[in-house]
């Protein structure tokens, strides 16, 4: 029998992404987020406490079975009965109970797939502690009984998406990844697939910042009189995300938004959830501001002055001196910045693609060796591409 | 979510979402028991004409039981008389042609989406047929169907002339499974004795014994591993078309539920081990010592931390 097509499985803090090998596109993007029986649970700093899942002799029916995840979470969060739960918070798994429900539910109801014949890819963040990936490695070998398991780090994945690239000639997984997610921006170098953790930077500018910095402008410049108070940040969120771009020059930018304002000011029109009343309002220079904060901090924050290319140098800097000149050459200081039609899912993509290598399967931890030799098995991957 | 839905996901939210806004994709996926699907716009420059692909592993035998009739039936002009090059049925969708939006639109996306559920129904449509016509005739047995949908585990349908008898063959290639298997099997059995369900078909489970129907075939796995489902039907489950439409979708899926639930068990049983190993973590933590702090001053009188 042919093999199936490997799953991938790139659960993040805010969304997952989830598909098979081949495709250019994950099946599922949804929320990583699970609506259970009883109330939410409370942000708490620290890891979470597993729920007492009841005795089984007070168990009754499928208590364990009634439960939403991803879009339909969302949608059940407001259920009476129902508490909506984050099982990933930072990245990491907090939550192990939920997650493998969550887990449970994505391949049984959403891929539709029986998890005994298949191999699979899951990502993990830089820095991730070898236990979580023993952790992991034991809910899918000993609940799921897949065939083989390869964990990869989520930023070398995004390199290797860049192998799509037409501008890209060899194949390396060499290069710095700048990871901006939605509270905070990695700036992560990878040397022929392996993190440089000592090196790895946090900035703390990332999606949530662009939106405050986009709403103060807006409110500065007095557009945002009509439009209701509770939808001010989604407005600004909107507005970061398909007005704005990167200029090369803000004085020359800011003279041609003058100049010819008719030509260059957009218009956005949006409409109240609840009463359906219509506003709109003009998006003028926000949109080439907006991400100019990651290049000139000082325009939004006070505390944090150090413009982003700064950053990647002395990330390259701190790194061993014998792959520096090849993390320059595929990021920041040269202006060389890869970029590529896939980006929005980059690091399932990189998935998509390494799993469609015939290595791949060579690469993963099997389901006999995991039962020869436990969950220690999956502390080490090998790396793609390199001699054994 | 306790029973499993009988229709791919992954085409129903596709076609959907494509309705409203055609877009070129180029797509693979798979759904239970290793069917393959591909949905494809093979011009990309005419992003309404879809064509969704399935390769089914017991194509040849679907044949032989009358899938090509079925899906006939169901698919009409969309049945591509050649398919696609590796795969078993060929459909070709055009999104313009769709019914206006609305219900009907989204009963066809589901009648799409239903590809699998109808190909596999073949072997059961026929088998009540049979079923019928034996019982005119007053006695025999109709031919013994047998459906390898997986590597391991076949499907046989038999019509007789007053019940048809449908056998799962089941293995667990895991230690844990096949015990969490059997005590799933024995329940079947167990809870069709309450006065509720009477009305469901009767369940039998035996491990290693096959059942009478196919004690005569050659070859058949006889070890530890293996066990056998058996479902009798009988003319009240396949009378009206309603029922014998429900009596196949879920008698379908029969295996996946099995192997869904005995993994939600798993889940449910490590949620279980976790907390009390929190619980154990607590014990062991009030359990410490406490550790006196003591003032350590060196000579000059300052404290050292």
């Amino acid at each position: 029998m042919a093999l199936l097509a490997p799953i991938i499985c790139d659960n993040g803090t805010g969304f997952s992404k989830v598909g098979f090998a081949g495709n250019s596109d994950p099946s599922f993007v949804f929320p990583t987020a699970i609506a259970t029986r009883g109330p939410a649970a409370q942000p708490s700093r620290g890891p979470a406490v597993p729920s007492k899942p009841g005795n089984l002799a007070s168990k009754r029916g499928v208590e364990d079975l009634d439960f939403f995840i991803g879009d339909e979470a969302i949608a059940n969060a407001q259920t009476p009965g129902y508490g909506i739960n984050y099982p990933i918070r930072h990245g990491q798994i907090e939550n192990w109970d939920h997650m493998e429900r969550y887990w449970e539910q994505t391949i049984f109801k959403y891929l539709r797939a029986e998890p005994e014949d298949h191999y699979f890819l899951l990502t993990e963040p830089p820095l991730n502690p070898p236990e979580n990936r023993e952790q992991t490695a034991e809910i899918f070998f000993e609940s799921f009984n897949i065939k083989g398991l390869y964990i990869a780090v989520q930023a070398v994945l995004a390199l290797a998406a860049s192998w799509s690239s037409n501008r890209v000639t060899d194949r390396t997984l060499t290069g710095t990844v700048i990871d901006s997610g939605d509270g905070v921006t990695h700036v992560i170098p990878c040397a022929e697939g392996y993190v440089i953790g000592s090196a790895i930077k946090h900035i703390p500018i990332a999606g949530r910042d662009i939106s405050q910095f986009v709403l103060n402008l807006l409110r500065e410049r007095g557009e945002l009189a009509g439009v209701p108070p509770e939808d001010h940040l989604k407005v600004a969120g909107k507005i970061k995300e398909q007005y704005s771009y990167v200029c090369q020059d803000i004085v020359k930018e800011f003279r041609k938004y003058d100049q010819e304002p008719y030509k260059f000011f957009a218009r956005y029109e949006g409409e109240h959830a609840a009463t359906g009343r219509k506003y709109d309002l003009d998006v003028g220079y926000e949109r080439f501001l907006a991400p100019e904060i990651f290049f000139n901090p000082e325009i939004y924050s006070s505390d944090f002055l150090t413009p982003l290319p700064e950053i990647v140098d002395t990330v390259i800097q701190q790194s061993p001196i014998d792959v520096r000149r090849g993390l320059y050459k595929s990021s920041g200081v040269e202006v060389d910045v890869i970029s590529h039609k896939r980006q929005r899912y980059a690091v399932w993509f990189g998935g998509s693609l390494l799993a469609s290598l015939p290595e791949f399967y060579t690469s993963c931890h099997t389901k006999a060796q995991y039962d020869e030799i436990g969950p220690s098995i999956c502390r080490r991957y090998q790396i793609f591409g390199s001699a054994t | 979510m306790i029973l499993l839905e009988p229709h791919n996901y992954i085409i129903y939210t596709t076609l959907t979402e494509k309705a409203s806004q055609p877009a070129a994709l180029d797509v693979q996926f798979v759904d239970f028991d290793g069917v393959r699907f591909r949905l494809t716009t093979p011009d990309r420059k005419v992003p309404t004409a879809l064509v969704l692909s399935m390769n089914i592993r017991c194509w040849d035998e679907l044949v032989r039981y009358g899938v090509n009739e079925v899906l006939a039936r169901e698919y009409t002009s969309l049945l591509r008389a050649e398919p696609e090059n590796g795969y078993n049925v060929t459909l070709d969708v055009n999104l313009e042609q769709l019914p206006a939006s609305g219900e009907e639109r989204d009963a066809f996306i589901k009648s799409l989406a239903l590809l699998k559920r109808n190909a596999l129904a073949a072997p059961f449509e026929a088998g009540f047929q049979t079923q019928k016509q034996l019982e005119a005739g007053g006695t025999g047995q109709g031919e013994l169907m047998a459906l390898h949908y997986r590597d391991e585990e076949v499907i046989y349908v038999q019509a007789s002339s007053d019940r048809v008898t449908v056998i799962f063959s089941t293995t667990f290639r895991e230690e844990t499974d096949r015990v969490f298997g059997k005590v799933f099997l024995q329940e079947f059995v167990d809870a069709r004795r309450l006065p509720t369900i009477q009305a469901a078909p009767q369940v039998l489970y035996t491990t290693r014994e096959p059942p009478l129907e196919i004690r005569h075939l050659q070859g058949l796995n006889d070890t530890e591993d293996v066990g056998y489902v058996t479902f009798v039907l009988f003319p009240r489950h396949f009378a009206k078309a309603e029922v014998a439409a429900l009596t196949i979708t879920h008698i379908q899926l029969f295996r996946d539920y099995l192997h869904y639930h005995i993994k939600c068990s798993k889940a449910y049983m490590h949620s279980r081990m976790r907390h009390r190993v929190s619980e154990f973590q607590k014990v062991l933590n009030r359990a410490k010592t406490e550790v006196a702090v003591v003032d350590r001053k060196t000579a000059s009188g300052r404290t050292m931390r």
